[in-house]
């Protein structure tokens, strides 16, 4: 077997009672790039997300990242490879710096600063209280605390949709600032503009059906936002 | 002895008076409870004469084992009741009897093993059981806040298991919070204990007429058998739960109730 960087998903099926999540989807998302997963409301896409860092595992089917099925590697080590930033923001203590620290308690002052840096918040933001943030302040920290991990893989579930211009260009920003590094990116998002912003590749999911898979020119989906 | 060692039948059928005069307000006063309090006054006597007598039986015939199996059957029957308020919770009837059963036989092997108490039945039943509806209560709010806990709180949950974070650490805070809940009605009543109430033990021993010094040192190892059996009970009812609660790759099993997770 070639090793295929990236998450390949082969023959993926998720169900849950009689309902279908996810229909026998056989894709490619490669590594060093952003692939961007449209569709619908109830298409299945956060269901997908899910599975990359097995929140959830399929009913059948195998996903393998880097080559490797995903269920052979430290499930530990995987959630620290592939970090997720959910659709809500979920704040964890009671202030900023400690948030940060829930995943690497060993990130120092400067480390913070920069993380704070990479997401568009003031260094005064390190003793700021939780419970005093926006919403786009709170999607922020989100991102940093998964990005202090160092997680090759950034699995972003509708980062944007609830926030202001100036927080959704700042996740976009770090988004494309991960896959320069050489990072995976995998972004869920309503907003097509996003998407044709820095998407290399595009699945739509309808129903938990594939439809389509390419380069975002290719893509019909993405033409109906313009 | 004096005061209530020479209570006799007699004694108790004239206290039936009293329920007289309390199903007369309730009468007068048309409470609609008069029938409900009558029933509930008949059931108590019937209640505590079955188990007069059978403790009678097993101080008589049954000797230590029979004390201990009697404490087996509350301890199981504490379960099912302390398990009864983790409904939703997976296996929550195994953990509560099981953290129960930790609580209650440590601890009055504890007072055995130091020689605190002596290996009598009439010792150990009434002993264990106390100590057997410490531990339920520890236990009950253990469960009860556990499910709150992680029905609410899934997301947060969840969320610290997406940086890495293995299940028991994940759950760690919400662990500590259940167990807070559930320690803090036993160390606050052990603060006030002899300044707002005369607790059970020592009222009964003093009645019985026992003088009040020998009353307060069974007291005093009453509630701290009571601390131990509260913390042991709640601590491995939760770390069952938490047991229950994830399955082998660090996920929080998918549970009844609001709010599971959408699509």
């Amino acid at each position: 077997m070639t090793t295929t960087s990236g998450f390949l998903l082969d023959q993926v099926m998720v169900t849950r009672g009689e309902t279908r999540l996810l229909d026998t989807i056989t894709a490619h998302l490669p590594g060093g790039h952003c692939t961007a997963v449209v569709g619908p409301s109830g298409a299945g896409k956060s269901t997908l997300l899910r599975l990359l860092n097995r929140l959830d595992d399929p009913s059948s089917g195998r996903i393998l990242l880097d080559g490797i099925p995903i269920t052979e590697l430290d499930v530990l080590d995987l959630r620290r490879r592939v970090g997720l930033v959910a659709q809500q923001p979920v704040l964890l203590t009671d202030r900023v710096a400690e948030d940060l620290r829930v995943g690497r308690s060993e990130l120092g002052d400067h480390g913070i600063r920069e993380l704070l840096q990479r997401v568009g918040l003031p260094v005064e933001f390190v003793q700021r209280r939780t419970s005093e943030l926006s919403g786009g302040e709170a999607q922020r920290v989100c991102l940093a605390r998964a990005l202090a991990v160092e997680p090759e893989v950034l699995l972003l579930d509708e980062p944007t949709s609830a926030l202001d211009g100036v927080s959704s260009g700042v996740i976009v920003e770090a988004a494309r600032d991960h896959v320069a590094a050489g990072g995976t990116v995998v972004l869920v998002s309503h907003d097509l503009a996003v998407v044709r912003g820095i998407a290399d590749t595009v699945l739509v999911l309808d129903h938990g059906h594939l439809i389509a898979h390419g380069h975002p020119d290719e893509i019909d989906y993405l033409e109906a936002g313009r | 002895m004096t005061g209530l060692a020479e209570l006799g039948w007699g004694g108790v059928a004239a206290s039936l008076v009293l329920v007289a005069v309390a199903a007369a307000v309730a009468y007068r006063q048309r409470l609609h409870l008069t029938r409900e309090l009558i029933i509930a006054s008949a059931r108590a006597g019937v209640q505590l004469i079955a188990v007069g007598a059978l403790l009678l039986v097993i101080f008589a015939h049954a000797g230590l084992p029979g004390g201990f199996a009697w404490v087996v059957i509350m301890i199981l029957v504490a379960g099912q009741v302390a398990g009864h308020r983790g409904t939703g919770l997976p296996r929550a009837r195994v953990a509560a009897t099981a953290g129960v059963a930790t609580g209650s036989v440590i601890t009055l092997g504890a007072l055995l093993a130091l020689g605190v108490i002596t290996a009598e039945a009439r010792v150990v039943v009434p002993i264990g059981g106390m100590i057997v509806s410490g531990a339920m209560q520890a236990t009950g709010v253990t469960l009860r806040r556990l499910r709150e806990d992680v029905q609410q709180a899934r997301p947060v949950i969840e969320a610290r298991l997406c940086l890495g974070l293995p299940a028991r650490e994940a759950f760690l805070p919400h662990q500590r919070s259940a167990l807070r809940t559930a320690l803090l009605p036993a160390i606050d009543s052990t603060k006030v204990v002899g300044l707002i109430s005369l607790p059970g033990a020592m009222t009964g021993l003093i009645l019985a007429g026992v003088d009040p010094l020998t009353a307060i040192r069974y007291q005093i190892v009453v509630m701290y058998m009571l601390l131990a059996a509260t913390a042991l009970a709640a601590l491995a009812t939760a770390r069952l739960a938490e047991h229950a609660l994830f399955d082998h790759a660090h996920r929080l099993v998918p549970l009844p109730g609001p709010p599971g997770h959408g699509m």
